[in-house]
């Protein structure tokens, strides 16, 4: 029984039935609340929710801005910058530590230390040292994220048998084409799942943040919007957000399989 | 043999000892492999065999001794691991992350190329890639691999992962190949497969030789399979613990040796081996080299010249 698999059209039938549920659930908790209280905005109803939808995609009776667009592009660009620094010295460091043995000794420390420190508890620390502007996001993000890919990277690099290196300078390999030719291909599609793993960090930190000093964003309208009780922007929004952070992840594990179309990745 | 005479040398190894802490392992070991020469190296678990070949690929240089081998034309201590001497591992043997055809290819692509030319210098890159991997492909076409040049080694079978890791080391043209288990995990119809495949390396080395060149191919082949040891090496080493050390003077054992070094049959690709003509060999070897109860005196049965 267990581990048996079970064909394809079972497998879509009971994806799609999961959902309705969820759906069938919500219209029921909804409908319920609303007859305690018809003007109830916890739990709104579909008609409630459109309207919700309509307001974030309008233009705004006072800047003429559409939220949605004013909140994507503003969280988007603090999400990739703080993602793209993050990503590129969390590889350096961890392959840095894996392969020089006084990095190795010099850094373990204070990343592991790092490493433990929750970063939504240290936003104040960040508020102090780069202000409310975009270095504040962009540094937050990148070191929540370093900690974690660097220890990955460097786990993953220590993890190689020394035959595969050893084996590479009989092949005529100098000690940095060992490390770009042999490690860094190795190591690759580790990195790419730990990338995948530190998005859902790298965007709690972000909303966190924003719900704290933003002025623009999705942390900011979520927690603007919930204060007047507008639950039917807040549901969508998070939405959203969970649409967004499914298809980032998406975009990198297809990048996984054009890059090491070699590796079975057991994080799918 | 003329060790100055670069057409004739293999490896040599000068009073080779080694040890961890209190746990000697290798004493005072020489050993001279000739240009073309296939030597089985077999001996008792804890002998020190993958301490030597681990000496020889230089990896772990031994702590008295010296081991020489020819890099780029000179005599020189193999220290470090180079690519005059190849390696074939029984486990790790393939870069997963590359197909049969660029894991054969690896090698001249290292060797002949640097990083630099092949990031800044495209066009150049490009033509050399392809140069180098229509040597691979031809290269495991000749190994009977030409099917399986897509693949990734974890899409083969381990007798396939093998054929192709030898093929990586060999086309490196290494001044000695070493072997350590390489047919370990394998069953026994794939692992005679193999060593066809490195008997007909032997024929090869026949002609050259009969043409007036140097052999192409010098190895070592760390087995404990006795039969295979017989079966490719034309020479066979024994090293061993168990020799008779009191008589020269120790008073504990100062660790394993050559104690038995002599040349065995040669046996051709095709031929079916008859195990049962190895019966001889077989019974010296387990007595002298294997059975802890039989002292003999080192050189008892060490040939001066085991040339075959």
């Amino acid at each position: 029984m267990i581990g048996r698999p079970i064909t394809r059209p079972k497998a879509v039938l009971l994806s799609v039935l999961s959902v309705l549920l969820l759906l069938a659930g919500y219209t029921w908790m909804s409908h319920r609340q609303h007859q305690v209280n018809p003007n109830d905005t916890t739990i709104p109803s579909w008609s409630q929710l459109a309207e919700g939808v309509k307001k974030f995609t309008q233009p705004d009776r006072y800047k003429g801005e559409r939220w949605i667009v004013e909140d994507s592009l503003a969280t988007g660009e603090r999400l990739a910058l703080g993602l793209a620094l993050g990503i590129v010295f969390g590889f350096l460091i961890g392959m840095l530590m894996g392969c020089i043995a006084p990095v190795e000794a010099f850094l373990q420390p204070p990343i592991s230390l790092l490493a433990k420190v929750p970063q939504t508890a240290a936003l104040a620390v960040y508020f102090v040292f780069f202000g409310t502007g975009m270095e504040m996001y962009v540094a937050m993000i990148s070191f929540g994220i370093i900690p974690a890919l660097a220890v990955t990277v460097y786990l993953a690099v220590k993890e190689i048998p020394a035959e595969m290196l050893d084996k590479a300078y009989t092949l005529g390999a100098a000690a940095f084409e060992v490390a770009i030719e042999v490690v860094f291909k190795q190591v690759l599609p580790k990195f790419i799942d730990a990338v995948r793993l530190s998005i859902g960090p790298a965007i709690v930190f972000l909303i966190a943040a924003e719900m704290v000093v933003g002025d623009v964003g999705f942390g900011y309208r979520i927690r603007l919007q919930f204060k007047l009780s507008n639950m039917n922007v807040v549901y969508p929004y998070l939405a959203f957000l969970a649409g967004f952070g499914f298809l980032l992840d998406y975009g990198f594990r297809m990048l996984q399989a054009k890059l090491c179309p070699w590796y079975q990745s057991n994080t799918k | 043999m003329n060790l100055a005479d670069p057409d004739n040398f293999g490896l040599q190894c000068q009073g080779v000892s080694h040890w961890f802490g209190e746990n000697k392992v290798l004493f005072d070991l020489n050993l001279e492999v000739q240009a073309g020469q296939f030597v089985g190296l077999v001996g008792p678990s804890g002998c020190g065999k993958s301490t030597l070949l681990r000496a020889i690929l230089g990896t772990h240089p031994p702590h008295r001794g010296e081991i020489l081998t020819l890099q780029n034309g000179r005599l020189a201590n193999a220290d470090r691991p180079g690519r005059d001497r190849g390696i074939v591992y029984q486990k790790y043997s393939l870069y997963p992350f590359l197909t049969a055809l660029d894991n054969v290819a690896l090698g001249l692509k290292l060797d002949q190329t640097t990083t630099a030319f092949r990031w800044f210098n495209w066009a150049g890159w490009a033509k050399k890639r392809r140069e180098f991997r229509d040597r691979a492909g031809a290269f495991l076409e000749k190994v009977g691999l030409g099917q399986a040049m897509h693949l990734y080694p974890s899409q083969m079978s381990g007798g396939m992962q093998q054929r192709v890791a030898i093929a990586q080391a060999l086309i490196m043209e290494p001044e000695i190949i070493l072997l350590d288990e390489p047919f370990g995990a394998l069953d026994e119809a794939t692992r005679e497969e193999l060593q066809e495949m490195l008997l007909r390396l032997y024929e090869e080395n026949a002609e050259v030789k009969a043409a007036g060149g140097k052999p192409p191919y010098t190895l070592i082949i760390v087995t404990h399979e006795l039969n295979e040891a017989i079966r490719v090496g034309d020479r066979l080493v024994g090293l061993s613990q168990y020799w008779d050390w009191e008589a020269d003077g120790h008073e504990h054992s100062p660790g394993a040796t050559v104690v038995y070094d002599k040349a065995v049959p040669v046996f051709r690709p095709d031929e079916r081996p008859e195990y049962e003509l190895f019966d001889n060999i077989r019974r010296e070897i387990r007595k002298h080299v294997y059975n802890p109860g039989v002292l003999q005196r080192r050189d008892e049965h060490v040939s001066v010249d085991p040339t075959p």
